[in-house]
């Protein structure tokens, strides 16, 4: 049936262009329109060395429907390998010569013998949103770069989380996650962001396994790694945020990579001991507070949704109204992740929602009682709605209009203290 | 003067639409029509004929070498009896897109005023299946009105047939274009002439018009020339002219009634073209 398209948040495949931006020196070679690229490029934190708002792109037009772009993509790959200096070159395709039947592969093959690898992205727009083209860009990098290692490093662990620049957080969330895995003794090894990069991806398969923190997306990234380099796989639902699942994290993490337990216990413990010595401190605010925030809904991808439940639940004690997953979750993995957000302490239950259409989102909102003001965080669509409800609100997930991100993180122990000051900063406001 | 007639020929591949579309368009001459034929097949041979020769620079090669900045004499050329003759053409085998190829060169041809007031016909030449939505170009946008399907009594052909029903079925509904009738390019199969009459009936049309087979047509095509240039004494040249006058008759535009694929086994069955099949040995 045909849709409505009210408040979409995310973008088309092709957007996985961030994904490979986010890929230190890697540089995105788009075959498409010229519109699909203006329309792809970020507009804060483009400076730099390859800014995300230059790139080569074939801008194919009418006379390249007719004739097939592939002579076009042949030259602009060429010239890309002579004019720009990258590590790692990765032509991605758009809707129009996918339909066309441009064998762009088998161009992106011609350049196998170059010094610098050049892959190919099959990222046409029809094939989902940009949280499939991400998946497709690993996926790329696993079939196209990658051979599996005889060798292999003991304690390295690969990390894979949410998508790159979708998720404004996912600098400070890696750098975070790679952080408490570290402290377990382990050697994390992520590929996103700064001084990552290629030497990163070179290591990947000399990985003990592979942390997969997502409720869904990159799993199927993972299996294939599986099979093809033979690396196992532990993969944990709920991105941790706060003492309760940051603990959990470590004791899974260790556990599997066969950390004593005297070890993750000693982490846990240094950790949680400054956690709640700050909880208690301000244990004060929470309860000049109580009358606010009493039940919250989340409007965000499965990550943040499922993530914040559990730490608004588990930690701060807030009652779940209902749950917005707005990432067009696949069906196949719907039923786990719902499961999921019934996996609450005290034995809560949140009533989740995969939902894209915005306008049903604000409608169900709207119908609820909070018992109080809501408490919602979601997209800067949803500040208007909370103003109206005379709600707190809290932009944490795309579209962010509202605030400035570099590399703060809402991940770990740290990253739950980070959201709780968010959160009651914003309520403060209201009587300030 | 009368209205001008936007045509599209469809049919099978290799069943004879591009010289039955040249032959018909010599005997539309000789009744003093004005006719413009416009090929839209990537081979690009269906004004072979009518040129004496692959004489013709395509309006896809010309826009490729040439930009789109060109005149009209650059692409459509005068061939027998004043017959104005233009290739659409397409990619190389393989690549890009010829169904949107077609569409352009189409675009073109108008942009450059090709359909003068003086036209009485044109003729579309349409590639072997509709098998994508390009070319169906020529029926879409109230282009071509009638439409004509070239068959024989070979099942392939009555499969084909029956598949292009379905595509103007589907413009009928929301443009004007309709099932002129069934062409016959004769194969010299059993019963053909029942075969076809029945399949017409079956649609919703008529069987237009029977061409018989004869070599004779061979022989023109091997010297570049339509029968009726080649031979105009001859009995096929006749038959064309009787084609040419069927089709000036004709009155009857229906929205054609494609069958189920039993159902066409069932006429096939009915004629005797499957017992047929069981003959045949290696």
């Amino acid at each position: 049936m045909a849709k409505l398209l009210d408040k979409q948040r995310y973008k088309c495949a092709l957007g996985a262009m961030q994904s490979v931006q986010a890929i230190e020196r890697a540089l995105p070679i788009l075959h498409s329109g010229p519109g699909c690229a203006q329309k792809l490029s970020e507009q804060i934190g483009s400076s730099g060395y390859f800014s995300p708002n230059i790139f080569p792109c074939t801008s194919i037009n009418e006379k390249d429907v007719v004739f097939g772009g592939v002579k076009k993509l042949n030259s602009t790959i060429e010239k890309s390998l002579k004019v720009i200096d990258a590590d790692m070159y990765v032509v991605l395709t758009g809707c129009i010569p996918e339909i066309v039947g441009d064998d762009s592969g088998e161009v992106v093959s011609r350049f196998n013998e170059e010094e610098k690898p050049v892959l190919y992205v099959p990222t046409a727009g029809f094939k989902g949103n940009n949280y499939k083209g991400h998946e497709q860009v690993v996926d790329s990098i696993i079939d196209q770069f990658l051979e599996k290692s005889e060798e292999k490093e003991a304690g390295l662990v690969n990390i894979w989380a949410d998508v790159p620049y979708q998720d404004l957080f996912w600098l400070g969330n890696l750098r975070e996650l790679e952080n408490l895995v570290r402290e377990l003794g382990l050697k994390p090894n992520t590929i996103f962001g700064y001084k990552r990069g290629i030497e990163n991806i070179k290591k990947i398969p000399k990985a003990q396994f592979n942390l997969l923190v997502s409720p869904w997306v990159g799993l199927s990234n993972v299996k294939k790694m599986e099979r093809k380099l033979g690396i196992p796989y532990l993969h944990l639902k709920t991105l941790p945020i706060g003492a309760t699942e940051t603990s959990k994290f470590l004791r899974e993490v260790g556990e599997f990579a066969g950390v004593s337990k005297e070890k993750i216990e000693s982490v846990i413990k240094e950790n949680e001991d400054y956690y709640y010595y700050l909880i208690e401190r301000y244990a004060d605010l929470f309860l000049e507070n109580r009358v606010i925030n009493k039940q919250f809904s989340v409007i965000a991808d499965a990550q943040y949704s499922l993530g914040i439940t559990k730490f608004l639940v588990n930690d701060i004690g807030l009652i779940p109204a209902k749950q917005f997953v707005v990432d067009d979750t696949p069906k196949k993995y719907r039923k786990e992740i719902e499961e999921e957000f019934k996996n609450l302490n005290y034995g809560i239950k949140a009533e989740a929602s995969f939902e894209t259409d915005g306008y049903l989102i604000h409608e169900e909102i709207k119908k609820h009682d909070y018992h109080g003001y809501p408490l919602i965080l979601g997209g800067y669509y949803e500040k208007e709605l909370t103003e109206d409800l005379k709600g707190n609100f809290l932009n944490i997930s795309w579209p962010v209009q509202d605030k400035v991100v570099f590399d703060s993180s809402y991940v770990g122990y740290r990253g739950g203290i980070k959201l709780l000051e968010d959160i009651y900063t914003v309520a403060v406001q209201r009587f300030n | 003067m009368s209205e001008l007639r936007q045509i599209a020929i469809y049919g099978k591949g290799g069943i004879g639409k591009s010289t039955t579309t040249q032959n018909l368009t010599a005997g539309l001459v000789e009744h003093g029509k004005k006719v413009m034929v416009v090929g839209c097949d990537p081979k690009a041979d269906s004004t072979r004929l009518l040129l004496g020769g692959l004489a013709q620079k395509t309006v896809l090669d010309t826009i490729r070498e040439e930009g789109e900045d060109i005149e009209l004499d650059r692409i459509l050329k005068e061939g027998y009896g004043g017959t104005r003759c233009v290739e659409s053409g397409g990619p190389e085998p393989g690549v890009g897109c010829a169904g949107r190829g077609i569409i352009t060169s189409i675009n073109m041809l108008e942009n450059l005023g090709a359909y003068t007031d003086d036209l009485d016909y044109v003729f579309y030449d349409v590639l072997g299946d509709v098998v994508c939505g390009g070319f169906a170009m020529p029926i879409r946008e109230g282009k071509a009105k009638e439409i004509y399907i070239v068959a024989s009594g070979e099942m392939m052909a009555l499969y084909a047939a029956n598949n292009i029903s379905k595509g103007i079925k589907r413009y009928a509904r929301t443009g004007g274009v309709r099932l002129g009738g069934i062409i016959c390019n004769s194969r010299n199969v059993d019963r053909e002439l029942d075969l076809l009459r029945a399949f017409a009936k079956e649609l919703g049309t008529k069987l237009l018009y029977f061409v018989p087979r004869d070599n004779i047509v061979q022989h023109a095509e091997i010297n570049k020339k339509t029968v009726i240039e080649y031979k105009p004494d001859s009995n096929q040249a006749q038959e064309y002219r009787n084609l040419a006058q069927a089709v000036i008759e004709n009155k009857d535009f229906v929205i054609p009634t494609p069958m189920t694929q039993e159902r066409l086994e069932e006429i096939l069955m009915e004629y005797g073209m499957m017992e047929l099949a069981d003959d045949y040995k290696i």
